[in-house]
């Protein structure tokens, strides 16, 4: 009896495999939000709207980076993908599916506590595709330690090619530079192979030369296996050195008939470093226009700002 | 200090003793409190040889030794053809060890539901709902009022004090439980759902995974209060128990028998915190 | 209040006593420590005030709720001044005010027989009982419930208050029914007077227990199943109340002891005079001391024997009969090692009767039935 179910379970549960698209041609889409808005009750009684009337239809293998400045609902947006926080008014679908509820539809990695503190970093990045493989009922199993087996292996090449040393396998989080810990997370998220990996201000709390070889590295990522991106950031460079797609969003005036998309553009791809991308005339204007248009404010106040307020910011919107 | 080293003063934060001064201090309130001791015993017995309040030296080793080898007044006696150890697993002091402790560990089983429920009320937003207002004040009832109800639903022998003790911890040590639970990152458990969790998952494999230790740590500062519990419930009705021994040595000043029952008590008390602090470390070495 | 060490240790600094080896090496090792205590200990003792201060511990109970009263009241006071001396009654838990004696915390106390040998002169502190205030005639009784015979009573549980009176009465009944054999097969359970009452209603499993009055008034009008087995009004005069003092206050050389005695015993007669004849103030004042209503203290004072003259008291006192009463408490206090833990022999704590004769080893005189102050009131010398 137990064994009969424990062997259903791991047939219904069995480890997604690389996507087959239909039509390799013709791209389908991966996230669509269809008339979204969100507002909350406030405390006087009124409507705060942080999302209004949003239409938004994201590719598969699209790298899609949200700019905005504090407050404009960019993290929002990602919380609504995510199934963490779900809209007033409108719809929002991933991978052909209705978002209800947080599921492995979405790969997230957010700016800290991306790793759970109690498993290694082998353990961690593991973690997902086991859960993926079997409930834990089915874990005596001989098939899932083959499978375990296979996955290690798996699991151990992501991490190399993430940029982490062996040795640093059976460490703990805590044990890493927060550079470390983000590449570990991505390369958790990137295992389960979900439809579209959500990164919200991964990069923030990095330093600068860390941030820059961070970058290199999910650019190159994304060239190898164009995985479907969404990649929240208030930082104009990283936005434009990364993605294939540009959204800037604005903040929600009273009254706005229009929504909150500012700037929907296709981004210029090249294959050349990002550091040597980064020095020439064309990044430059780009950079300047996209500024220009996104934040009234200086960068440099609104960064600031927005290092401030990240954490209250994620609390206060719970 | 040497002469070439940095120089600093006693009260110095900066301080940086030699571990021989650290080791050594460490045990000079230990030292202190003895002396004090028998510099009061010593004091009184000058006025009065039979003095039991402060009982002496010899006093207290001729205490320990029937502590330990003497049976209980209420057992049969045992012949006189006993060997050692057979008169001290029949002595009073590891009688009332082994009938305390049993109180002790049966209510400590008990507590873990109380842990669990803890952690679902941080968990699960319904069980949040219906749990939390009714604990938060449960817990402010003082457990001692309710013992002459518990006498009545649990009966007058073992259950009313183990429930005693559960009732007057298991509250404090739920609502802990709780608030480490909630501490926990709200991007953990995204994270997990992300990767299939199921809430079972994030539950128990997620969140009391990380948090166990700060839980065994709850529990240790919470091992005093048990203890506490046990005791009120022990001098208030038993049969045996080390607070039945201690109240009934009471009744004739026998502190030559109450004061190695304190230290033992003490002894045992230390002997368990540090028991788990040394297990949370094993167990928990990114902690 | 006076902390229980400083006299020790002031008298060793003022080199009264001739310092020890021991001793010397002690305060060597720790002397500015001590020093520093000696002179906190110091400022706690209060000075000698004009007129010396006494301070008599007193707990609940029918027969020393009077003491309240006589404080309330002014009678003390009077006789206090009359001698010269300052009383103070101070009410205290049972365990509590025997703990004070003890720590020679307060100078007399109030303590059935019983406590008189196994806690002050058990411990070594030389005592003098005063006045032999009354005898429990019914006041503690062993409780049953269901019809229950005493030959019934071994092997089920009784609740009690171990190492008291209680258990007394309950080997008593035995002893007097016969059924002395059956003593080791008891199994009590030791429960606090404060939740006896509750314990044992709360569940009607409970088979017995023994207590005293209040509570056994209590536990009888609430539960009609439970009936009195046996009690103490059998066994008259082994339950007995007394005033303790301290010998070495007696013996003062300033008097101060003796006009203390004299003023309480005096204070005591009159008073007992006054319940006796029914004053209704010398009842309720008494009654209030525990707030009890004045029929349920009328309902105690039944049940307890008040020596309610200085004769009938001394009478007692001197008879030939307290000292096989007594014998039948000592030997019950060292068959429990209630003389302590250490003691050979029952006679290790002697009693020394008003007629100077000696229950004990002479040299090991530690409680004195003292029945002068009783014959002074009883000549009305006082």
């Amino acid at each position: 009896m137990v064994l009969t179910a424990i062997r259903r379970a791991e047939k219904t549960r069995v480890m997604p495999r690389k996507r087959v698209r239909k039509n390799p041609h013709e791209a389908e889409t991966e996230i669509a939000l269809d008339n979204v808005s969100v507002s909350y009750p406030l405390a006087s009684g009124a409507q705060k709207t942080v999302l209004h009337r949003l239409n938004l239809d994201i590719r598969a293998g699209e790298f899609v980076v949200v700019l905005g400045e504090t407050g404009c609902g960019k993290s929002t947006l990602l919380r609504l993908v995510l199934g963490q926080e779900f809209p007033t008014e409108g719809t929002v679908d991933v991978d052909g599916k209705r978002v209800r509820r947080i599921d492995a539809r979405c790969g997230y990695v957010p700016q800290k506590y991306a790793l759970f503190p109690d498993r290694t970093v082998m353990q961690n990045v593991m973690y997902g595709p086991e859960n993926a493989f079997c409930g834990w009922t089915a874990r005596l199993l001989p098939s899932f330690w083959r499978f375990r087996k296979s996955l290690r292996a798996e699991a151990a090449a992501m991490l190399q090619r993430m940029g982490l040393r062996t040795t640093d396998f059976h460490k703990y989080p805590q044990q890493l530079s927060g550079g470390m810990q983000q590449r570990v997370a991505i390369a958790q998220a990137l295992l389960m192979r979900p439809p579209v990996l959500l990164m919200d201000e991964a990069f923030s709390a990095l330093d600068p030369s860390t941030r820059a070889s961070l970058q290199q590295q999910m650019h190159d990522l994304w060239q190898e296996s164009r995985p479907t991106i969404l990649f929240v950031t208030h930082n104009t460079s990283e936005a434009i050195l990364l993605g294939t797609r540009l959204i800037v969003l604005k903040p929600h005036q009273e009254g706005d008939q229009e929504s909150n998309v500012l700037l929907d553009m296709q981004l210029p791809q090249s294959s050349e470093p990002l550091s040597v991308r980064k020095k020439t005339r064309d990044f430059e204007q780009l950079r300047e226009h996209v500024k220009h248009c996104a934040f009234r404010e200086s960068d440099f106040e609104v960064e600031r700002r927005a290092v401030q307020e990240m954490p209250r910011r994620v609390e206060a919107s719970e | 200090m040497s002469a070439t080293g940095p120089a600093f003063h006693l009260t110095d934060i900066q301080g940086r003793p030699r571990r021989l001064w650290t080791q050594s201090l460490s045990w000079m309130l230990f030292l202190v409190g003895i002396l004090l001791y028998s510099q009061f015993s010593v004091a009184r017995h000058k006025e009065n040889p039979e003095d039991r309040v402060i009982p002496s030296g010899a006093q207290l080793i001729q205490g320990v030794k029937s502590a330990v080898l003497e049976q209980p007044e209420e057992d049969d006696p045992l012949d006189a053809t006993a060997t050692t150890w057979q008169r001290v697993s029949h002595g009073m002091l590891w009688r009332d060890t082994v009938s305390s402790s049993r109180r002790f560990f049966i209510s400590l089983l008990l507590l873990i539901p109380a842990i669990l429920l803890g952690l679902h009320m941080a968990v699960f937003p319904y069980a949040e709902a219906f749990f939390l207002r009714f604990f938060l004040f449960f817990d402010k009832i003082v457990a001692l009022s309710l013992l002459p109800i518990l006498f009545i639903v649990f009966g007058i022998d073992e259950w009313s004090k183990i429930m005693l003790m559960v009732i007057g911890v298991g509250p404090t040590l739920m609502l802990d439980t709780y608030n480490i639970a909630k501490s926990v990152p709200r991007e953990q458990v995204v994270k997990a759902f992300t990767l299939q969790s199921s809430s079972l998952d994030v539950t128990y494999r997620v969140i009391l995974k990380q948090i166990l230790p700060q839980i065994i740590n709850s529990v240790r500062l919470n091992l005093k209060p048990l203890a506490l519990f046990l005791f009120a419930g022990e001098m208030i009705a038993s049969t045996d128990g080390l607070a039945y021994r201690i109240a009934i040595m009471r009744r004739h000043m026998g502190m030559d028998i109450i004061i190695p029952y304190l230290l033992w008590v003490a002894a045992l008390l230390f002997a368990m915190d540090a028991l788990l602090r040394f297990a949370n470390r094993r167990l928990h070495p990114w902690y | 209040m006076r902390s229980f060490c400083p006299r020790g240790i002031l008298k060793c600094k003022a080199g009264k006593y001739p310092r020890q080896q021991s001793l010397g090496r002690a305060f060597a090792a720790n002397g500015a420590l001590l020093v520093a205590l000696a002179f906190l200990c110091a400022c706690c003792t209060p000075g000698y005030a004009a007129a010396p201060t006494f301070t008599v511990g007193w707990s609940v109970y029918a027969g020393w709720n009077p003491y309240f009263y006589m404080a309330r009241s002014g009678i003390l006071k009077r006789w206090a001044d009359k001698y010269g001396v300052v009383i103070k009654v101070q009410r205290f838990d049972y365990a509590a005010s025997l703990d004070a004696f003890v720590g020679k915390n307060i100078d007399a106390c109030t303590m059935t027989n019983m406590e008189a040998l196994d806690m002050p002169a058990a411990a070594g502190v030389d005592s003098t009982a005063l006045i032999v205030g009354d005898y429990s005639n019914g006041n503690d009784a062993v409780l049953a419930r269901s019809g229950l015979t005493l030959a019934q009573l071994p092997g089920k549980r009784i609740m009690l208050v171990q190492k008291t009176v209680s258990e007394y009465l309950l080997e008593r009944a035995f002893e007097v029914n016969g059924l002395g054999a059956q003593i080791p097969r008891l199994r009590l359970m030791n429960t606090s007077d404060s939740d006896l009452v509750g314990a044992f209603l709360g569940d009607r499993n409970n088979p017995a227990a023994v207590t005293w009055k209040p509570l056994v008034s209590q536990i009888l009008a609430q539960d009609s199943g439970v009936h009195s087995l046996f009690d103490s009004s059998k066994i008259p005069g082994e339950i007995l109340d007394l005033l303790v003092v301290r010998t070495d206050i007696l013996e003062r050389p300033d008097g101060s002891g003796v006009r203390f005695a004299k003023a309480i015993a005096g204070a005591w007669y009159e008073t007992v005079a006054q319940l006796a004849s029914g004053a209704p103030a010398a009842i309720a004042g008494s009654a209030a001391a525990s707030g009890d209503s004045v029929a349920s203290y009328k309902d105690q004072l039944r049940t307890t024997y008040l020596f309610s003259s200085p004769k009938l008291a001394e009478q007692f006192a001197e008879g030939a009969t307290l000292r096989q009463k007594m014998d039948l408490v000592r030997q019950f206090c060292f068959r429990h090692q209630l003389l302590g833990q250490g003691v050979q022999s029952v006679d290790d704590v002697a009693i020394r009767y008003p007629d100077g004769s000696v229950q004990g080893k002479t040299n090991r005189v530690r409680l004195r039935i003292d029945a002068t102050y009783m014959q002074m009131a009883a000549q009305g010398k006082l």
